[in-house]
């Protein structure tokens, strides 16, 4: 273990937590992945409304797709034209928010178009506005990601043997995964049904029953941004940081070559403690919230 | 190349890879889309990527050890607690979405009592619902599935870097075998499942047939072109 091997796994596990809030926060401002089933629901069920609905692929895929695309571009400039390594990320970062604007951008007129028949309309503000954050949230994303695949591969000791459009893509799929499981909750779950009685799931007979009126005026989705930046976005930087953060410190701490058993087992001792952690939220959840009052089972709470 | 009893043995290590990917997808708590909206237990998004996104956590690890030792098992234990760290904290930060944000207690439709804990689940349904949040078993049985999808991972990598010594190419090949057991399994399972004590789980013999038949139609593939496409 050196301490210049830590730094760079301190600074991987930091980029890895920001990489995932702004993965979450580009996808709720797109409502991309799943709570998009309620936002394409609702004009169908007589709720036209001014939230953007982009959904170009599921989350993990699309977010492998621009950290690969941003990660092939460093690549060939680290390698082909031997450019510095931030500049290089900086730039593949760039052609992917282009990629990303592109696509959303035909993702929403699409979408909202293929609804005109239920009084859906396509509102170019929205598009002006909100178009360039999405862009901006995956330029923070693909960058990060390209930059902890950078120091795997060119920095950290032992070198990662993938390249770095490899390890970009995993990445990239790991926090949409993550992003998608997560953050995903705090927008489907909470934000779209403010209006439902507080602490149960979405009942299924108010499928498509967004909320669309906002603080002031109508809700849009910089409305849904600033209120899921304070949870679910960072919630989910949580969870791909202490992903990142966990898996290469065990093998940073511990000599991979003649410590390889007590790196596994430093990251079962991880495992374990996170079991234990999420029965504690369980228990804690149960006894601040009790049984729902409606309940008429035989079985006892 | 030479077809000897070690192709014999990379082609069975591949299958076997597959075979945990496809059984381990069966562990893993998937709610789907329902489940973003704490309208079902289990995590909200799909089996596959999930799946793969922990998994793959686990071949990068995997990969990462594998190129400075040989130790087998060593490599093959470090996918799996890779693979488990990932599914694992995505677990956790939903739940404290769930617990602090939504305010929901954790309760599987599935079952009356909690096999692992006991806690009655019934009472803690909200309407309209089945079910909200990761209970224990949700947990544990989904740490097993990571396990076993990183352990396949690194399985199926592992074979393919001793055939053609090209990390780059093995790990693209085993990502895409990776994705094909996923999504036989997601198939079984109709895209969503709570765990191992979800009665869906009982299917798993047919993900088993299919996975078997599928990924070794790709191991003969894998090995006899991964050395014509690494020169």
């Amino acid at each position: 273990m050196d301490a210049f091997g830590m730094g760079l796994v301190a600074a991987m596990g930091a980029l890895a937590t920001v990489a995932g809030a702004s993965e979450d926060i580009d996808s709720d401002i797109g409502s991309q992945s799943n709570p998009n089933s309620q936002v394409q629901l609702a004009a169908q069920v007589g709720n036209p409304h001014r939230i953007y609905n982009k959904a170009i692929a599921g989350e993990p895929p699309s977010n492998a797709l621009w950290c690969t695309t941003a990660a092939i571009m460093a690549y060939v400039l680290i390698e082909g034209y031997h450019m510095p390594l931030l500049f290089a990320v900086a730039a593949g970062a760039s052609l992917a928010a282009l990629f990303d604007g592109v696509m959303s951008t035909s993702a929403y007129f699409g979408r909202s178009a293929s609804q005109a028949r239920f009084n859906q309309w396509i509102y170019l503000d929205i598009v002006r506005y909100t178009t360039p954050s999405i862009m901006a949230h995956v330029w923070i994303t693909s960058f990060c990601i390209c930059l902890i695949a950078v120091i795997q591969v060119y920095i950290l000791t032992p070198h990662h043997p993938f390249p770095i459009p490899v390890i970009g893509l995993v990445w990239g799929l790991t926090v949409g995964a993550i992003g998608s499981s997560v953050g995903d909750i705090h927008y489907g779950g909470e934000r779209e049904f403010q209006w439902r009685l507080f602490g149960q799931g979405l009942n299924t007979m108010l499928s498509g029953q967004i909320v669309r009126k906002a603080e002031a005026g109508l809700r849009n989705s910089i409305d849904n941004a600033w209120f899921c930046a304070k949870f679910g976005g960072p919630c989910t930087g949580l969870a791909f940081g202490l992903t990142v953060f966990l898996d290469n410190w065990r093998t940073t701490v511990f000599d991979p070559v003649t410590q390889a058993g007590a790196a596994i087992a430093m990251g079962l001792f991880f495992v374990i403690v996170m079991n234990l952690y999420n029965h504690y939220c369980e228990v804690s959840a149960r006894r601040k919230y009790g049984p729902y009052p409606g309940y008429k089972g035989d079985i006892p709470a | 190349m030479t077809f000897d009893i070690n192709t014999i043995i990379y082609i069975l290590e591949i299958i076997v890879g597959g075979l945990l990917v496809g059984v381990g997808v069966h562990f893993v708590p998937v709610g789907g889309a329902p489940a973003a909206m704490a309208q079902a237990t289990g995590i909200g998004t799909g089996t596959v990527q999930l799946a793969a996104g922990s998994g793959l956590t686990g071949l990068l690890s995997a990969g990462l050890m594998m190129s400075v030792t040989d130790n087998l098992w060593a490599i093959l234990a470090t996918g799996a607690v890779g693979a488990m760290i990932m599914i694992d904290a995505t677990m956790l930060a939903g739940s404290w979405i769930y617990a602090y944000a939504v305010g929901a207690p954790f309760a599987s439709a599935k079952v009356n009592y909690d096999p692992i804990t006991g806690f009655s689940q019934p009472p803690y349904v909200a309407p309209g619902t089945v079910g909200q949040g990761i209970p224990t078993v949700c947990f544990v049985s989904g740490t097993i599935g990571a396990a076993m999808g990183g352990l396949g991972g690194a399985m199926i990598y592992y074979p393919l870097v001793q055939i053609n010594g090209n990390p780059a190419m093995s790990a693209i090949f085993a990502i895409g075998i990776f994705f094909v057991d996923a999504v036989l399994a997601s198939w079984n399972i109709q895209g969503t499942i709570e765990g191992f004590h979800d009665p869906k789980f009982k299917k798993w013999p047919n993900a088993f047939k299919s996975c078997l038949v599928a990924t070794a139609i790709l191991a003969v593939v894998a090995v006899l072109i991964t050395p014509i496409g690494g020169i």
